[in-house]
């Protein structure tokens, strides 16, 4: 049913449950495992929109920063290539990253490029069962390094979560055109300790725009 | 403007706060000319909902007049007059286009935080804690409505705002308890809470083809609100009154068809168990108090239905499923799937079958309303409903 990627994003060859794809001859096949100074996440959404809109939405590189945390910029440097900026608590992050498989409707793998960023990933769009929409799976590797520093994991978005909250503005944003927010709105004195909810709760994340 | 403000547990404040803007294509800002207390504010005023931050404006009972409108709300104008839903709604995702609005995927910015305590996260709620979206609430001069082309409901008739304002919320939440309680015609059934809710509940059920109802609750001014919309009312409070007994000899010993639990996580109780989820919640050894909950599961007749529009956030202990499976029970609850119901409750409201401005007890001021949180969860001063004027100076 779903597709098993049989090569890599990154560099060395990829264990086969490694894949973004979920059944393997009918089997369910669990997430990979952290090992190694080697980080995964694998996430899924249910999107109403046609998996040939969602493949284009997330190939054009240069819309990136409307729905990913972060992403100040996006700059396509050749067919398969661009630059990456990353702006994160007065920090930025620069990296190159390249497309490795780019299936139209279907799929997309891509990994960066030596740099600041070590990270790979791979998109797979499907028909849900049933005709509910279109399954979006993401499956993204990191290994730690300055995009993941401890400080960022315990105050900021940790990488995965970062991962998990993408996909979902990435959702909302095929869905309805925009982001839910509320950065912006009026509220009385948060005091000490409601600015510490606030910050635990990822509320000082800036929520991308699709206005950007 | 001036807002009203959670600054704490059983600590609110009328603040002036900056005037809210449009922040994203589907937005509207709407100037509210009558607002409300809903009881559910109450679990916010005693701390029960966790995620709240000091300075959230409160209030998700509101309408108003549309004073701006983002560049993608097509259906909506500035002057149009709108009662708008507590829950917030894209209209797109799957489960929008299912009508369970409640559970909208694509409402709540804060929607990990719900993921993290429930598994799966529910629709945006206006002014009811972080983990419900953290948007800023409606008991309030002016405030931003998100994805305004799909919630708010055009009032186009000359009726009063008292009497549409509840539909955004309590009439259609009392409705859905009375349609989750799947009542046939002639079927017995058993509210327990007499509030707004309740009352809706009460209304609704006999609407839906009830034969009886049984109105349950404490305060002489509830019941008297239950009584005189045709119910048949128990004092739980009455040292002489069990509420089962009560249930079995106004049922010929079948117990209710339908029973509906409009009361919650802070249930009270005349019996042991309620000292017992007192002393447990205090210990953190429980969040809710589901001595009604209990009671329901025990009272309803086999094979009859539980609806549960009461408000629970956590863990619940000593509900007696034995007894709910062992009389095949069916159970239904949740949020309401307010954009159901508004057009169709408003069509009943503007035919004359019902009048809900009949609960309220109070018109007050924004200033008055923090006196007010205290008065109604003290249960003083005969409260039935609060309702808020956010342009008055000065006490009706």
């Amino acid at each position: 049913m779903s597709q098993v990627l049989k090569e890599k994003p990154h560099a060395e060859e990829v264990p086969i449950t490694g894949a973004a794809g979920m059944i393997l001859d009918g089997r369910y096949s669990p997430p990979p495992e952290d090992k190694d100074g080697k980080l995964w996440v694998r996430t899924s959404t249910l999107i109403q929109t046609p998996p040939q809109d969602l493949y284009e939405l997330w190939r054009n590189v240069d819309l990136a920063p409307k729905w990913q945390e972060q992403i100040s910029q996006v700059v396509s440097t050749g067919k398969d290539t661009s630059h990456w900026v990353k702006e994160s608590d007065g920090e930025t992050i620069e990296w190159e990253s390249e497309v490795l498989a780019d299936e139209p409707g279907k799929r997309i793998a891509w990994r960066s490029l030596g740099s600041e960023s070590d990270n790979a990933g791979e998109v797979i769009f499907e028909d849900a069962p049933g005709d509910r929409g279109t399954m979006v799976t993401v499956l993204q590797e990191f290994r730690m390094g300055k995009l993941a520093s401890a400080w960022e994991t315990f105050v900021g978005r940790n990488p995965k979560q970062a991962v998990i909250e993408n996909l979902r503005h990435f959702k909302a944003l095929a869905e309805t055109g925009e982001i839910p927010r509320t950065e912006g709105q009026p509220h009385g004195d948060r005091g000490v300790v409601g600015k510490v909810k606030a910050a635990t709760y990822g509320e000082t994340i800036p929520t991308p725009s699709s206005s950007k | 403007m001036k807002a009203v403000c959670w600054m704490g547990k059983s600590k609110v404040e009328t603040l002036t706060v900056a005037d809210p803007q449009l922040l994203n294509p589907h937005d509207a800002i709407v100037k509210i000319t009558r607002t409300a207390i809903c009881g559910s504010d109450l679990h916010l005023y005693d701390g029960y909902i966790p995620t709240m931050e000091s300075g959230d404006i409160l209030g998700h009972e509101f309408m108003g007049i549309v004073e701006e409108v983002g560049k993608d709300v097509t259906n909506l104008r500035r002057g149009d007059r709108v009662v708008v839903p507590f829950t917030i709604a894209c209209g797109n995702c799957l489960f929008c286009k299912k009508k369970i609005w409640a559970a909208c995927d694509n409402s709540n910015p804060n929607a990990h935080l719900m993921e993290a305590a429930y598994g799966y996260s529910g629709s945006g709620l206006f002014g009811y804690s972080h983990m419900m979206g953290g948007y800023a609430g409606g008991q309030a001069q002016y405030v931003r409505v998100p994805f305004a082309n799909v919630g708010p409901l055009k009032i186009e008739s000359d009726l009063p705002d008292e009497k549409v304002l509840f539909l955004s919320d309590i009439f259609p939440t009392g409705y859905m308890a009375a349609e989750n309680a799947q009542i046939q015609a002639g079927d017995t059934v058993a509210v327990w809470g007499c509030g707004p809710v309740g009352q809706f509940a009460i209304a609704s059920a006999f609407m839906l083809g009830a034969a009886r109802v049984i109105a349950i609750d404490r305060l002489p001014e509830r019941l008297d609100l239950a009584r005189a919309i045709g119910a048949i009312t128990v004092d739980y409070s009455d040292q002489d009154v069990s509420v089962l007994t009560a249930l079995r000899d106004l049922t010929a010993g079948i117990g209710p068809d339908a029973c509906i639990e409009a009361v919650g996580l802070e249930a009270h109780s005349a019996e042991l168990q309620g000292t017992y989820d007192k002393i447990k919640v205090a210990l953190l050894m429980e969040t809710d108090r589901p001595s009604v909950l209990r009671q329901a599961i025990q009272a309803v007749r086999k094979g009859g239905t539980l609806s549960i529009p009461g408000v629970y956030g956590g863990l619940l202990d000593k509900v007696p499923f034995g007894a709910a499976f062992g009389k095949g029970i069916t159970m239904k609850m949740g949020q309401t799937n307010m954009h159901n119901y508004m057009k169709p409750l408003l069509h009943r409201i503007e035919q004359g079958q019902i009048d809900p401005s009949y609960i309220i007890s109070h018109l007050i001021t924004l200033e008055q309303a923090p006196e007010m949180y205290k008065v109604w969860r003290d249960k003083k001063e005969s409260v039935t409903k609060i309702v808020i004027d956010p342009w008055a100076e000065t006490a009706a």
